[in-house]
């Protein structure tokens, strides 16, 4: 790609990007006379300091990938830069300070709890071991990976779905307290728009960095995080298609990982990532059952609703003894993981004869699952630092 | 001359800007969350487009000796997202700079 390309696509994506975010601030809310007094200021300037960096050889251009237009010595392309900023922020900035939208301070403070802060690691980490276990080594893309699936893959994992499941959430008590936020409704626009804006980039980014196997694996986990809650395939209300996609969200960025740092996916690496999906299974369909009643009620189907709370307890506890099997067959020091299954059978197993009636009553033991990821976490940890 | 030179005053810039930001409530001291995410949009913005430079091989790192040298990623040294941020600033301290002068232009000429 040529320079002139590049000047050129910037510029055309922040035109695109400043007609659309203009019209969303509405008319006369930015002020273009002042876009072009500040664009006149900001050519000057650079054509000044460009030619001081390029003098003080900060940096250079390839001589066959630029137009070869200069001024002074700075190449005419670099004039993209303030121009494409001066384009596209000022739309944003009216966008965001209008009078009668959402106070961005309030919008930011929901987006953070929307995200669960306290659940952020358990993506993050899948992606950042899979990547350093293959690697060895600290590069900028196990950085960017790890940032994105800790915080803007959270949002829009959880944003999506707190949108569009608000409905029904106003319905259930357990919402709206400890363990979900209640989002109202006036900032659920501005929430999906801040889950784009905040996605795509990173996407393009992994996208174009990775191999085709890392691409297919970044479009596999952000298909499953948008098919989850979104109105026409809400996959959360097909039962067991609902668990499955609820353990693609922690595995796959675990698989995007793998993808991206190039490791070979023998038998062992796939019996671990089985072993890890079936226990995401699990964890999901336990979960499903203490909403059992609230979901029927409010006519939402999960895999808990259409199994019965007692079979669906029992499916949880066979799947992760199923986990805890499977992983003896991969190769040492993972089949100590086996032992990570025993907790959460402990935790689980007073409830092998519970009842639709007394389904509810399983949200002690979902509690605690918070505290017994971490902990288990920890010991999966001790285990990668032994097998390095 | 060697040295940090060119970081040293790219943190110099981004103090004048905060400082003209601060004595006008421009930016920061205007809508502080709103700027923030414009701050990060545009310095992502031209990020990908660095990054883009970068990997098709128009950007090349110069032999100056004024630069720290650490280098975030092939080709992107430390001084580049540094960069990028002074120059959202800038942009932005000139933009609701300019929307303040015209205003009080035309308020002078209305009189």
């Amino acid at each position: 790609m040529t320079y002139v390309l590049l000047a050129g696509g910037l510029l055309m994506v922040s035109v695109i990007l400043a007609a659309v975010v203009a019209r969303a601030a509405g008319r006369g809310t930015v002020r273009w006379g002042a876009v072009a007094a500040a664009a006149g200021v900001l050519v000057g300037l650079t054509v000044v300091f460009d030619n001081l960096m390029i003098r003080l050889d900060l940096f250079t251009y390839a001589p066959h990938l630029i137009s070869g237009l200069r001024v002074g010595a700075a190449p005419v392309e670099d004039l993209a830069y303030p121009l494409a900023l001066v384009v596209v922020l000022p739309p944003l900035w009216a966008l965001l300070t209008r009078s009668g939208g959402v106070p961005v301070g309030d919008l930011l403070r929901h987006a953070f709890l929307v995200s669960r802060p306290v659940s952020w690691i358990n993506t993050a980490f899948p992606f950042a071991s899979a990547v350093v276990l293959t690697t060895h080594e600290v590069d900028w893309l196990l950085v960017v990976g790890t940032f994105y699936y800790l915080v803007p893959y959270n949002l829009a994992m959880y944003g999506i779905n707190d949108v569009f499941d608000h409905a029904s959430d106003v319905k259930n008590p357990r919402k709206g307290g400890v363990e979900g936020a209640l989002l109202p409704p006036r900032f659920h626009r501005p929430l999906l728009w801040l889950v784009v804006a905040s996605n795509v980039p990173f996407l393009l980014v992994l996208l174009v960095a990775g191999s085709p196997a890392a691409r297919a694996a970044v479009v596999v986990s952000s298909a499953a995080v948008v098919a989850y809650s979104i109105p026409g395939l809400r996959f959360k209300e097909r039962p067991v298609i609902d668990s499955m996609t609820s353990s693609t969200h922690f595995v796959s960025p675990a698989v995007v990982g793998l993808a991206l740092a190039g490791a070979r996916f023998d038998g062992g690496v796939l019996v671990i990532l089985t072993s890890f999906f079936l226990w995401g299974m699990a964890a999901h369909a336990f979960g499903a059952v203490q909403d059992i009643l609230p979901d029927r009620e409010a006519g939402i189907a999960s895999i808990a609703t259409v199994l019965g709370a007692r079979r669906t307890v029992r499916t949880a506890l066979g799947l992760w003894t199923a986990a805890g099997v499977l992983v003896l067959a991969a190769p040492w020091p993972a089949p100590l993981a086996a032992l990570v299954a025993v907790p959460y059978l402990a935790n689980c197993a007073p409830w092998y004869g519970v009842s639709d009636r007394t389904a509810a009553g399983t949200n002690r033991a979902w509690r605690r699952f918070i505290w017994l990821n971490y902990g288990c976490g920890f010991l999966v940890t001790l285990l990668m630092i032994a097998a390095w | 001359m060697s040295g940090p030179w060119y970081l040293v005053c790219l943190l110099a810039g981004i103090l004048c800007m905060l400082l003209l930001d601060r004595r006008f409530r421009l930016f920061f001291w205007r809508a502080p969350a709103a700027a923030v995410l414009v701050t990060l949009a545009g310095t992502g913005l031209l990020l990908l487009a660095d990054a883009a430079g970068i990997a098709s091989g128009v950007f090349l790192r110069g032999p100056a000796t004024i630069a720290s040298g650490v280098v975030l990623a092939p080709g992107l040294p430390l001084e580049e997202p540094v960069f990028l941020l002074f120059l959202v600033l800038c942009v932005m301290v000139t933009y609701t700079g300019s929307v303040r002068v015209l205003a009080a232009w035309r308020g002078r000429r209305g009189r």
